[in-house]
Protein backbone atom coordinates (compact mmCIF):
# COMPACT_ATOMS: atom_id res chain seq x y z
CA UNK A 1 0.00 0.00 0.00
CA UNK A 2 2.21 3.31 -0.96
CA UNK A 3 -0.66 5.94 0.60
CA UNK A 4 -2.32 5.86 3.45
CA UNK A 5 -5.79 6.85 4.29
CA UNK A 6 -5.54 9.83 6.17
CA UNK A 7 -8.52 8.15 8.34
CA UNK A 8 -6.42 5.19 9.04
CA UNK A 9 -3.71 7.20 10.56
CA UNK A 10 -5.65 9.50 12.93
CA UNK A 11 -7.18 6.34 13.74
CA UNK A 12 -3.87 5.15 15.14
CA UNK A 13 -3.07 8.29 16.65
CA UNK A 14 -5.79 8.14 19.11
CA UNK A 15 -5.98 4.60 19.59
CA UNK A 16 -2.45 3.57 19.75
CA UNK A 17 -1.01 5.62 22.87
CA UNK A 18 2.09 6.45 22.41
CA UNK A 19 5.36 7.49 24.54
CA UNK A 20 7.85 9.48 23.35
CA UNK A 21 10.47 11.84 24.81
CA UNK A 22 12.24 14.40 22.55
CA UNK A 23 15.56 15.24 24.50
CA UNK A 24 17.62 17.39 22.37
CA UNK A 25 18.18 19.33 18.89
CA UNK A 26 20.72 18.43 16.90
CA UNK A 27 21.91 21.60 17.07
CA UNK A 28 21.97 21.45 21.42
CA UNK A 29 23.60 17.86 21.01
CA UNK A 30 26.62 19.65 18.69
CA UNK A 31 27.27 22.04 21.18
CA UNK A 32 27.07 20.22 24.25
CA UNK A 33 29.90 17.31 22.31
CA UNK A 34 32.19 19.83 21.13
CA UNK A 35 31.50 22.94 23.72
CA UNK A 36 34.99 24.72 22.51
CA UNK A 37 33.51 24.69 19.02
CA UNK A 38 33.23 28.44 17.08
CA UNK A 39 31.90 26.72 13.16
CA UNK A 40 29.94 23.54 12.57
CA UNK A 41 29.39 22.55 8.92
CA UNK A 42 27.30 20.63 7.31
CA UNK A 43 29.37 17.93 4.97
CA UNK A 44 27.42 14.83 4.35
CA UNK A 45 29.22 11.71 3.44
CA UNK A 46 28.52 9.46 0.43
CA UNK A 47 29.97 5.91 0.85
CA UNK A 48 31.15 4.14 -2.46
CA UNK A 49 30.47 0.51 -2.83
CA UNK A 50 34.24 -0.70 -1.48
CA UNK A 51 33.57 1.54 1.62
CA UNK A 52 30.34 0.07 2.28
CA UNK A 53 32.44 -3.17 1.88
CA UNK A 54 34.22 -2.02 4.33
CA UNK A 55 31.79 -0.83 6.51
CA UNK A 56 30.70 -4.45 6.66
CA UNK A 57 33.32 -5.84 7.63
CA UNK A 58 34.19 -3.56 10.36
CA UNK A 59 31.11 -3.23 11.97
CA UNK A 60 29.78 -7.11 10.96
CA UNK A 61 26.62 -5.48 10.35
CA UNK A 62 24.86 -4.40 7.03
CA UNK A 63 26.05 -0.79 5.94
CA UNK A 64 22.01 -0.41 5.85
CA UNK A 65 22.85 3.78 3.55
CA UNK A 66 25.40 5.05 1.41
CA UNK A 67 24.44 8.59 2.43
CA UNK A 68 25.46 9.58 6.15
CA UNK A 69 24.52 13.11 7.76
CA UNK A 70 27.71 14.65 9.06
CA UNK A 71 28.54 17.93 10.61
CA UNK A 72 31.95 18.89 11.05
CA UNK A 73 32.85 20.85 14.25
CA UNK A 74 35.76 23.20 13.81
CA UNK A 75 37.41 26.07 15.92
CA UNK A 76 38.89 28.37 13.31
CA UNK A 77 40.18 26.34 11.01
CA UNK A 78 40.89 23.40 13.28
CA UNK A 79 38.69 20.63 13.09
CA UNK A 80 37.36 19.48 16.21
CA UNK A 81 35.23 16.30 15.08
CA UNK A 82 32.70 15.34 13.70
CA UNK A 83 28.84 15.09 14.56
CA UNK A 84 26.88 11.58 12.51
CA UNK A 85 22.75 12.06 12.99
CA UNK A 86 21.44 8.43 12.37
CA UNK A 87 18.18 6.57 13.33
CA UNK A 88 17.27 2.58 13.92
CA UNK A 89 14.33 1.39 13.91
CA UNK A 90 13.31 -1.99 16.94
CA UNK A 91 10.94 -3.79 17.37
CA UNK A 92 8.51 -1.32 19.32
CA UNK A 93 11.37 1.77 19.06
CA UNK A 94 12.06 4.35 17.06
CA UNK A 95 15.14 6.28 18.00
CA UNK A 96 16.81 9.40 16.51
CA UNK A 97 20.42 9.57 18.17
CA UNK A 98 23.86 11.46 17.51
CA UNK A 99 27.32 10.25 17.49
CA UNK A 100 30.69 12.24 18.10
CA UNK A 101 33.18 11.23 17.07
CA UNK A 102 37.06 12.71 17.65
CA UNK A 103 39.06 13.67 13.95
CA UNK A 104 40.84 10.00 14.59
CA UNK A 105 37.35 8.18 13.93
CA UNK A 106 37.13 7.66 17.91
CA UNK A 107 33.68 7.45 19.50
CA UNK A 108 33.68 10.35 21.92
CA UNK A 109 29.82 10.62 23.38
CA UNK A 110 26.42 9.09 22.34
CA UNK A 111 22.96 11.60 22.87
CA UNK A 112 19.81 10.27 22.39
CA UNK A 113 17.93 13.20 20.24
CA UNK A 114 14.22 11.61 20.19
CA UNK A 115 12.52 8.90 21.57
CA UNK A 116 9.21 7.42 20.13
CA UNK A 117 7.97 4.00 20.43
CA UNK A 118 4.48 2.25 19.35
CA UNK A 119 3.02 -1.43 19.81
CA UNK A 120 0.88 -1.23 16.66
CA UNK A 121 1.62 -1.85 12.92
CA UNK A 122 2.24 1.77 12.46
CA UNK A 123 5.70 1.55 13.16
CA UNK A 124 6.09 -0.60 9.38
CA UNK A 125 4.58 2.83 8.17
CA UNK A 126 6.85 5.02 5.98
CA UNK A 127 5.11 8.26 7.18
CA UNK A 128 5.46 7.31 11.17
CA UNK A 129 9.02 6.09 10.24
CA UNK A 130 9.83 9.80 8.44
CA UNK A 131 8.67 11.78 10.72
CA UNK A 132 11.74 11.60 12.16
CA UNK A 133 14.49 11.95 9.57
CA UNK A 134 16.46 14.77 10.03
CA UNK A 135 14.09 16.83 12.45
CA UNK A 136 14.96 18.97 15.08
CA UNK A 137 12.84 19.70 18.14
CA UNK A 138 11.74 22.79 16.26
CA UNK A 139 8.04 22.44 15.73
CA UNK A 140 7.56 18.74 16.75
CA UNK A 141 4.39 18.04 18.16
CA UNK A 142 6.66 16.78 21.01
CA UNK A 143 8.37 19.96 23.59
CA UNK A 144 12.03 18.98 25.33
CA UNK A 145 11.36 17.73 28.70
CA UNK A 146 8.18 19.30 29.11
CA UNK A 147 5.20 17.24 30.30
CA UNK A 148 6.35 13.96 29.61
CA UNK A 149 6.26 11.26 32.35
CA UNK A 150 8.56 8.61 33.37
CA UNK A 151 7.91 4.64 32.16
CA UNK A 152 8.60 2.28 34.84
CA UNK A 153 7.97 -0.99 33.21
CA UNK A 154 10.17 -4.13 31.58
CA UNK A 155 13.34 -3.21 30.20
CA UNK A 156 13.39 -2.46 26.81
CA UNK A 157 16.74 -3.23 24.98
CA UNK A 158 19.21 -1.05 23.69
CA UNK A 159 20.34 -3.48 20.86
CA UNK A 160 19.49 -1.54 17.61
CA UNK A 161 21.34 2.05 19.08
CA UNK A 162 24.55 0.03 20.16
CA UNK A 163 24.79 -1.51 16.58
CA UNK A 164 23.83 1.56 15.09
CA UNK A 165 27.08 3.18 16.92
CA UNK A 166 29.16 0.08 15.56
CA UNK A 167 27.76 0.97 11.92
CA UNK A 168 29.07 4.63 12.93
CA UNK A 169 32.10 3.77 14.51
CA UNK A 170 33.16 2.01 11.19
CA UNK A 171 31.73 4.42 8.90
CA UNK A 172 33.77 6.98 10.63
CA UNK A 173 36.60 5.02 10.69
CA UNK A 174 36.50 4.40 6.41
CA UNK A 175 34.87 8.26 5.52
CA UNK A 176 36.45 10.07 8.41
CA UNK A 177 39.47 9.03 9.83
CA UNK A 178 42.67 11.20 9.66
CA UNK B 1 15.13 21.17 33.06
CA UNK B 2 17.22 19.81 31.44
CA UNK B 3 16.27 16.14 29.43
CA UNK B 4 18.82 13.93 28.34
CA UNK B 5 19.24 10.09 27.18
CA UNK B 6 22.39 7.61 26.25
CA UNK B 7 22.40 3.99 25.69
CA UNK B 8 23.94 2.29 28.92
CA UNK B 9 23.41 -0.62 31.25
CA UNK B 10 21.64 -2.90 27.83
CA UNK B 11 19.46 -0.16 27.71
CA UNK B 12 18.47 3.97 27.76
CA UNK B 13 19.07 5.46 30.36
CA UNK B 14 17.35 8.71 31.02
CA UNK B 15 17.82 12.19 33.24
CA UNK B 16 15.71 14.93 34.01
CA UNK B 17 17.19 17.18 35.99
CA UNK B 18 15.14 21.28 37.18
CA UNK B 19 17.16 24.04 36.31
CA UNK B 20 19.05 24.86 33.32
CA UNK B 21 22.30 25.03 30.45
CA UNK B 22 24.87 25.23 33.88
CA UNK B 23 23.06 21.87 34.96
CA UNK B 24 24.32 19.91 31.67
CA UNK B 25 28.19 19.63 33.09
CA UNK B 26 26.57 18.08 36.31
CA UNK B 27 24.32 15.14 33.80
CA UNK B 28 27.33 14.50 31.87
CA UNK B 29 29.27 13.70 35.33
CA UNK B 30 26.26 11.12 36.28
CA UNK B 31 26.63 9.67 32.82
CA UNK B 32 30.20 9.23 33.01
CA UNK B 33 29.60 7.28 36.42
CA UNK B 34 27.17 5.39 34.75
CA UNK B 35 29.05 4.40 31.74
CA UNK B 36 32.05 3.50 34.47
CA UNK B 37 29.84 0.58 36.30
CA UNK B 38 28.70 -0.44 33.29
CA UNK B 39 32.03 -0.80 32.57
CA UNK B 40 32.74 -2.73 35.92
CA UNK B 41 30.12 -4.84 35.74
CA UNK B 42 29.24 -6.00 31.82
CA UNK B 43 28.69 -9.25 31.78
CA UNK B 44 29.63 -9.35 28.10
CA UNK B 45 32.73 -7.51 28.37
CA UNK B 46 35.41 -9.81 28.76
CA UNK B 47 37.55 -6.94 31.27
CA UNK B 48 34.93 -6.40 33.62
CA UNK B 49 35.33 -7.05 37.41
CA UNK B 50 32.06 -9.70 37.06
CA UNK B 51 33.66 -11.44 33.61
CA UNK B 52 36.59 -11.73 35.54
CA UNK B 53 35.17 -13.44 38.23
CA UNK B 54 33.34 -15.68 36.09
CA UNK B 55 36.78 -17.01 34.54
CA UNK B 56 38.45 -17.28 38.20
CA UNK B 57 39.29 -20.57 38.76
CA UNK B 58 38.17 -21.98 42.36
CA UNK B 59 40.25 -20.58 45.30
CA UNK B 60 40.91 -17.48 42.94
CA UNK B 61 41.16 -14.08 44.46
CA UNK B 62 39.66 -11.80 42.42
CA UNK B 63 40.32 -7.59 43.19
CA UNK B 64 37.27 -6.16 42.24
CA UNK B 65 36.22 -2.13 42.21
CA UNK B 66 34.44 -1.04 45.42
CA UNK B 67 31.26 -0.09 43.57
CA UNK B 68 31.21 -4.38 42.25
CA UNK B 69 31.49 -5.58 46.14
CA UNK B 70 28.95 -3.01 47.16
CA UNK B 71 26.36 -4.52 44.61
CA UNK B 72 27.57 -8.56 45.09
CA UNK B 73 27.35 -7.62 48.80
CA UNK B 74 23.77 -6.37 48.39
CA UNK B 75 23.09 -9.20 46.14
CA UNK B 76 23.92 -11.77 48.57
CA UNK B 77 21.75 -9.79 51.38
CA UNK B 78 18.52 -10.03 49.25
CA UNK B 79 19.66 -13.75 48.93
CA UNK B 80 19.48 -14.29 52.06
CA UNK B 81 16.40 -12.85 52.79
CA UNK B 82 14.32 -14.16 50.03
CA UNK B 83 15.13 -17.60 50.68
CA UNK B 84 17.62 -18.00 47.25
CA UNK B 85 14.66 -16.37 44.95
CA UNK B 86 17.28 -13.75 43.87
CA UNK B 87 20.61 -15.16 43.16
CA UNK B 88 23.19 -13.34 40.75
CA UNK B 89 24.34 -16.77 40.44
CA UNK B 90 21.54 -17.85 38.21
CA UNK B 91 23.49 -17.14 34.93
CA UNK B 92 24.26 -20.58 33.88
CA UNK B 93 20.35 -20.94 33.44
CA UNK B 94 20.62 -17.75 31.23
CA UNK B 95 23.48 -19.02 29.21
CA UNK B 96 21.84 -22.27 28.77
CA UNK B 97 18.30 -20.30 27.36
CA UNK B 98 20.96 -18.15 25.08
CA UNK B 99 19.84 -15.44 26.65
CA UNK B 100 23.72 -14.39 27.94
CA UNK B 101 26.98 -15.61 26.02
CA UNK B 102 28.94 -18.69 27.28
CA UNK B 103 32.32 -16.94 29.25
CA UNK B 104 33.88 -19.58 28.57
CA UNK B 105 37.61 -19.79 30.10
CA UNK B 106 40.55 -22.34 31.14
CA UNK B 107 38.90 -22.87 34.55
CA UNK B 108 35.31 -23.27 33.28
CA UNK B 109 35.92 -24.88 29.77
CA UNK B 110 32.13 -26.34 30.26
CA UNK B 111 29.16 -24.66 31.32
CA UNK B 112 29.26 -24.68 34.97
CA UNK B 113 25.95 -25.69 37.17
CA UNK B 114 24.08 -23.01 38.87
CA UNK B 115 24.78 -23.00 42.07
CA UNK B 116 23.87 -20.91 44.88
CA UNK B 117 26.01 -17.99 45.20
CA UNK B 118 26.98 -18.81 48.84
CA UNK B 119 28.85 -21.65 46.84
CA UNK B 120 30.31 -20.28 44.15
CA UNK B 121 31.97 -16.85 45.94
CA UNK B 122 32.45 -15.28 49.21
CA UNK B 123 33.70 -11.59 50.26
CA UNK B 124 36.42 -11.00 51.97
CA UNK B 125 37.78 -7.33 53.06
CA UNK B 126 39.74 -4.96 50.86
CA UNK B 127 37.22 -5.33 48.18
CA UNK B 128 38.17 -9.03 47.30
CA UNK B 129 35.67 -11.83 45.95
CA UNK B 130 37.31 -15.28 46.31
CA UNK B 131 36.01 -17.58 43.87
CA UNK B 132 34.67 -20.85 45.82
CA UNK B 133 33.51 -23.26 42.77
CA UNK B 134 33.20 -22.98 39.23
CA UNK B 135 30.02 -20.41 38.62
CA UNK B 136 29.05 -17.81 36.49
CA UNK B 137 27.22 -14.16 38.28
CA UNK B 138 25.21 -11.90 36.13
CA UNK B 139 24.09 -8.51 38.36
CA UNK B 140 22.05 -7.37 35.86
CA UNK B 141 19.10 -7.15 38.55
CA UNK B 142 20.62 -5.39 40.64
CA UNK B 143 22.97 -3.02 39.03
CA UNK B 144 21.02 -0.74 36.77
CA UNK B 145 19.59 0.08 40.53
CA UNK B 146 22.78 0.42 41.89
CA UNK B 147 23.90 2.77 38.80
CA UNK B 148 20.91 5.12 39.29
CA UNK B 149 21.59 5.52 42.99
CA UNK B 150 25.09 6.32 41.98
CA UNK B 151 24.14 8.82 39.72
CA UNK B 152 21.73 10.43 42.05
CA UNK B 153 24.06 10.85 44.48
CA UNK B 154 26.61 12.18 41.75
CA UNK B 155 23.65 14.90 40.97
CA UNK B 156 23.15 15.70 44.30
CA UNK B 157 26.81 16.19 45.57
CA UNK B 158 27.18 18.49 42.38
CA UNK B 159 24.10 20.61 43.55
CA UNK B 160 21.10 19.86 41.41
CA UNK B 161 17.80 21.17 43.14
CA UNK B 162 15.92 18.47 41.69
CA UNK B 163 15.28 15.22 39.16
CA UNK B 164 14.81 11.82 38.18
CA UNK B 165 17.15 9.03 36.85
CA UNK B 166 15.27 5.86 34.66
CA UNK B 167 17.22 3.46 33.67
CA UNK B 168 15.11 1.72 31.73
CA UNK B 169 12.34 1.53 34.29
CA UNK B 170 14.29 1.49 36.94
CA UNK B 171 13.86 4.87 38.25
CA UNK B 172 14.60 7.17 41.41
CA UNK B 173 12.93 10.58 41.97
CA UNK B 174 15.32 13.06 44.26
CA UNK B 175 15.11 16.43 46.00
CA UNK B 176 12.36 18.68 45.15
CA UNK B 177 11.01 17.55 42.15
CA UNK B 178 7.69 15.11 41.87
CA UNK B 179 7.79 12.96 39.27
CA UNK B 180 4.70 12.20 37.27
CA UNK B 181 5.65 8.02 36.67
CA UNK B 182 3.54 5.84 34.05
CA UNK B 183 3.82 1.69 34.87
CA UNK B 184 3.27 -0.23 31.43
CA UNK B 185 0.49 -2.56 31.45
CA UNK B 186 1.98 -5.91 31.12
CA UNK B 187 -0.63 -7.62 28.59
CA UNK B 188 -0.36 -4.43 26.47
CA UNK B 189 2.99 -2.68 26.99
CA UNK B 190 2.00 0.22 24.85
CA UNK B 191 -0.63 1.74 27.57
CA UNK B 192 0.02 3.06 30.75
CA UNK B 193 -1.55 0.46 33.75
CA UNK B 194 -1.18 3.28 36.66
CA UNK B 195 0.21 6.37 36.61
CA UNK B 196 1.62 7.87 40.24
CA UNK B 197 3.70 10.86 41.04
CA UNK B 198 6.85 9.95 43.25
CA UNK B 199 9.07 12.26 45.42
CA UNK B 200 12.17 11.08 47.12
CA UNK B 201 11.81 7.66 46.16
CA UNK B 202 12.96 4.81 43.95
CA UNK B 203 10.29 2.45 41.84
CA UNK B 204 11.79 -0.28 40.09
CA UNK B 205 9.12 -2.84 37.75
CA UNK B 206 10.20 -6.11 36.50
CA UNK B 207 8.09 -7.90 34.27
CA UNK B 208 8.70 -10.67 31.38
CA UNK B 209 6.87 -8.92 28.38
CA UNK B 210 9.83 -7.65 26.46
CA UNK B 211 11.99 -10.52 26.81
CA UNK B 212 9.90 -13.40 26.03
CA UNK B 213 10.81 -15.75 23.51
CA UNK B 214 10.70 -19.24 22.61
CA UNK B 215 13.69 -22.14 22.99
CA UNK B 216 13.57 -25.49 22.79
CA UNK B 217 9.60 -25.55 22.47
CA UNK B 218 9.29 -24.05 25.94
CA UNK B 219 8.59 -19.75 27.08
CA UNK B 220 11.80 -18.13 28.56
CA UNK B 221 12.81 -14.51 29.90
CA UNK B 222 15.46 -13.07 30.90
CA UNK B 223 13.53 -13.31 34.45
CA UNK B 224 13.37 -16.71 36.33
CA UNK B 225 13.02 -17.81 40.32
CA UNK B 226 16.68 -18.46 40.98
CA UNK B 227 15.39 -21.23 43.51
CA UNK B 228 15.18 -23.85 40.86
CA UNK B 229 15.68 -21.77 37.81
CA UNK B 230 12.23 -21.69 36.38
CA UNK B 231 11.30 -19.28 34.29
CA UNK B 232 9.19 -16.05 34.87
CA UNK B 233 6.87 -16.05 31.76
CA UNK B 234 3.87 -14.41 33.63
CA UNK B 235 1.55 -12.13 32.27
CA UNK B 236 2.31 -9.76 35.35
CA UNK B 237 4.90 -7.66 36.35
CA UNK B 238 5.95 -6.69 39.54
CA UNK B 239 7.06 -2.83 41.00
CA UNK B 240 8.90 -2.22 44.37
CA UNK B 241 8.95 1.25 45.90
CA UNK B 242 12.08 2.06 48.50
CA UNK B 243 14.44 4.76 49.24
CA UNK B 244 16.99 2.61 46.97
CA UNK B 245 16.81 1.55 43.49
CA UNK B 246 19.05 -1.11 43.83
CA UNK B 247 16.97 -2.38 46.74
CA UNK B 248 13.64 -1.62 44.39
CA UNK B 249 15.38 -3.54 41.16
CA UNK B 250 16.53 -6.82 43.19
CA UNK B 251 13.15 -7.34 45.27
CA UNK B 252 11.38 -7.22 42.04
CA UNK B 253 12.72 -10.34 41.06
CA UNK B 254 11.44 -11.67 44.33
CA UNK B 255 8.20 -10.36 44.22
CA UNK B 256 7.56 -12.17 40.60
CA UNK B 257 9.50 -15.01 42.06
CA UNK B 258 7.24 -15.67 44.80
CA UNK B 259 4.01 -14.08 43.93
CA UNK B 260 4.04 -12.19 47.17
CA UNK B 261 3.55 -8.70 47.52
CA UNK B 262 3.96 -8.97 51.54
CA UNK B 263 7.06 -10.77 51.12
CA UNK B 264 9.39 -10.01 54.50
CA UNK B 265 12.25 -8.93 52.77
CA UNK B 266 10.27 -6.48 51.15
CA UNK B 267 9.28 -4.76 55.04
CA UNK B 268 13.31 -5.58 55.99
CA UNK B 269 14.07 -2.44 53.69
CA UNK B 270 11.07 -0.26 54.13
CA UNK B 271 10.23 -1.30 50.56
CA UNK B 272 6.07 -1.72 49.72
CA UNK B 273 5.20 -3.65 46.18
CA UNK B 274 2.37 -4.51 44.17
CA UNK B 275 1.46 -6.39 41.30
CA UNK B 276 0.00 -5.76 37.75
Amino acid sequence: MRYVPLALLSACAVTAPVFAAQYLSPEQAQKLMFPEADAFRVQPVALDTAQMRQVEQLAGLPARSAQWRVVGAYKGDALLGYMVLDEVVGKFELISYAVGVNPDASIRQVEILAYRESHGSEIRLPAWRRQFAGKSARGGELKIGAGISNISGATLSCTHVTDGVRRIAAVAQVALAR
Amino acid sequence: MIRRAQPWLGTLVDITVEGAWPGQDAVTAAFGEIARLHRLMSFHDGASDIARINRAAPDELVQVDADTWQVLRLAREVTALSGGAFDVACAPYLVDRQLLPAPLSPATPAAPAARASAEVFALEDGCRVRKLAPGWIDVGGIAKGYAVDAAVARLESAGVPGGCVNAGGDLRVFGAMRAPVVVRSPASPGRAARHLVLCGEAMATSGSYFSEREHRAHRVSALLDARDGRPLVATASASVRAARCAVADALTKVVLATGDCGHPALALFGATAFLI
